[in-house]
């Protein structure tokens, strides 16, 4: 009776790994490696790969920016209405991108609630780069930010305190305690945000437009690419595979490199050891 | 095996998709006819049992060349039908109807635009089609034949398919674009229609096929004839077409 069981255990397992990984595999049978790289390096891909690049850094760091004393304060603090703002932080996560894009629209458009105002100040987001970093930021930061909580919430609030006593205030504390002791966490949660970042198209689509060297962004030009030159499409999504496989061994990693510093310190590893 | 990977993530969006048109009803004898996106107010009126899939005639192409399951195809442009005649995969394609180009402005105009000139005004916010998309094709010979391909530097976005353009002109989000003049109809109360010169317009010819696989073969075949016949060409009238 165990035997049939566990086979069929392993055979689903087995046809989850294949259905996973056939698309995956196919797209890079579909052109050899060396048309693959040469693909790369035609103009509509070279444009790509700068807007990518450009909006992905720029929306990056500013998620860095506030994201972090943000997970930080929420982590630490607890005050009423807490889980709302939990929730309202997981909300971006589950939302449909086609809902993100039109919801940025109604945000910042030109007819949107802060339209007037941003027109009077001289300013319009549709349409720009500025456009790609704000959809990009919209989908990555709940990553960061609900991640980095998590990160900040497994430090020990002993060792905050110990800081605190010994007479540090909270801003030292925060960076030579919280912070480093987080760090690992924080990485792992910073490298999911940027490759979601990366792969964003629903809300840019709409929000931004598409538009060569503007805001044409790689999942954008393998869209646009998909009629018009199949194989330069191809190399995009081959390319965005490895950086995503890249991102995936980063976050594996990271722990990983900063464990042992954790492993004294952090609650749940030192009930382990006694 | 590549192709059967590819044709397997195909089918599983057109599920996704198709599965609102269809009721719950046996869709064994019903078509499943691939139509460019300037034509979902016109075929359902036609053939309101058949299955739609509504998206870009260049789209439609690549998905009916990686074995999506349509039986008919039905595009924006002899461009795509004829290449996928050439290549066998579907049988001779008939043209059905024809179109012109206009171009479209918010209600309001906020850009003040009245002709294609206006649109050299700085900062205005002209939203096309995308080359290798019918619309984006003809927009631009449209413009060349006018003499006015310089206003494409003010292209905000270049995009997919003629419901992008119908959009983000409605949405009152870009200032200008260049639809068919059978989109305007549904957003008549959010957009404004600007003819175009008669002697500027593009040869704007749909060409019908049937797939040369198609599953419903003979439900195909009755779909073609449907919109070939008087019915079908009134309802394709009443909506703007012109006569093939």
């Amino acid at each position: 009776m165990r035997r049939p069981f566990e086979v069929l255990l392993a055979v689903s397992a087995g046809l989850v790994l294949a259905f996973l990984l056939v698309p995956v595999v196919a797209l890079f049978l579909r052109i050899p490696p060396g048309d693959l790289v040469s693909q790369l390096t035609s103009e509509v891909a070279v444009d790509a790969l700068i807007v990518s690049l450009k909006t992905s850094l720029v929306a990056h760091a500013i998620v860095l920016l506030f994201g972090t004393p943000a997970a930080y304060f929420i982590a630490t603090k607890r005050f009423r209405g807490r889980a709302a703002v939990l929730t309202m932080i997981e909300l971006p996560l589950v939302l449909p991108p086609a809902v993100a894009g039109i919801a940025l629209f109604a945000a910042f458009g030109r007819a949107g609630l802060l339209g007037g105002t941003l027109d009077a100040a001289g300013i319009s987001i549709p349409f720009t780069q500025a456009a790609v970093v704000l959809a990009v930021i919209f989908v990555s930061s709940p990553f960061y930010v609900r991640l980095g909580i998590s990160a900040f919430e497994a430090v020990d609030p002993r060792l905050i305190e110990a800081s605190r006593t010994l007479g540090a205030g909270p801003r030292r504390t925060f960076f030579r305690v919280a912070l480093p002791l987080a760090a690992g966490g924080l990485s792992a949660a910073s490298a999911l945000a940027f490759a979601r970042g990366l792969g964003e198209f629903g809300a840019t689509i709409m929000f931004a437009g598409s538009l060569q060297g503007v805001t044409q962004t790689l999942p954008l030009a393998i869209y646009a690419q998909l009629d018009l030159d199949f194989d330069v499409a191809l190399a995009l999504g081959a390319f965005l595979v490895v950086v995503s496989v890249a991102v995936l061994l980063t976050v594996k990693l990271l722990p990983s490199w900063t464990r042992f510093t954790l492993i004294s310190l952090a609650p749940s590893a030192r009930t382990d050891s006694s | 095996m590549t192709r059967a990977a590819l044709a397997l993530a195909i089918l599983a969006a057109l599920t996704g998709c198709g599965g609102s048109g269809t009721g719950g009803g046996d869709s064994n004898e019903q078509a499943t006819v691939f139509a460019a996106s300037s034509l979902p107010e016109v075929f359902p009126k036609i053939d309101p049992e058949a299955t739609y899939n509504f998206a870009g005639s260049d789209d439609l192409a690549t998905q009916i060349r990686e074995g999506a399951p349509a039986d008919v195809y039905a595009a924006a442009s002899p461009k795509y039908p004829d290449e996928l005649y050439a290549e066998g995969l579907v049988d001779k394609p008939e043209v059905f109807a024809t179109n012109r180009l206009v171009l479209i402005v918010p209600k309001g105009n906020p850009a003040g635009i009245e002709s294609v000139d206006d649109l050299r005004k700085k900062g205005v916010k002209l939203v096309i089609g995308a080359e290798g998309v019918p619309i984006g094709d003809y927009t631009r010979t449209v413009l060349e034949n006018m003499g006015a391909s310089d206003v494409l530097d003010q292209v905000v976005s270049e995009e997919d398919d003629v419901k992008g353009v119908v959009g983000k002109v409605s949405l009152g989000e870009a200032d200008a674009g260049f639809v068919y003049v059978t989109d305007v109809k549904p957003v008549a109360d959010k957009v404004t229609a600007i003819e175009l010169p008669a002697e500027a317009q593009a040869e704007v010819k749909y060409e019908i096929a049937v797939v040369k696989d198609a599953q419903h073969h003979d439900a195909a075949h009755a779909f073609v004839e449907q919109v070939l016949g008087e019915q079908g060409q009134a309802t394709l009238a009443a909506a703007g077409f012109g006569p093939p």
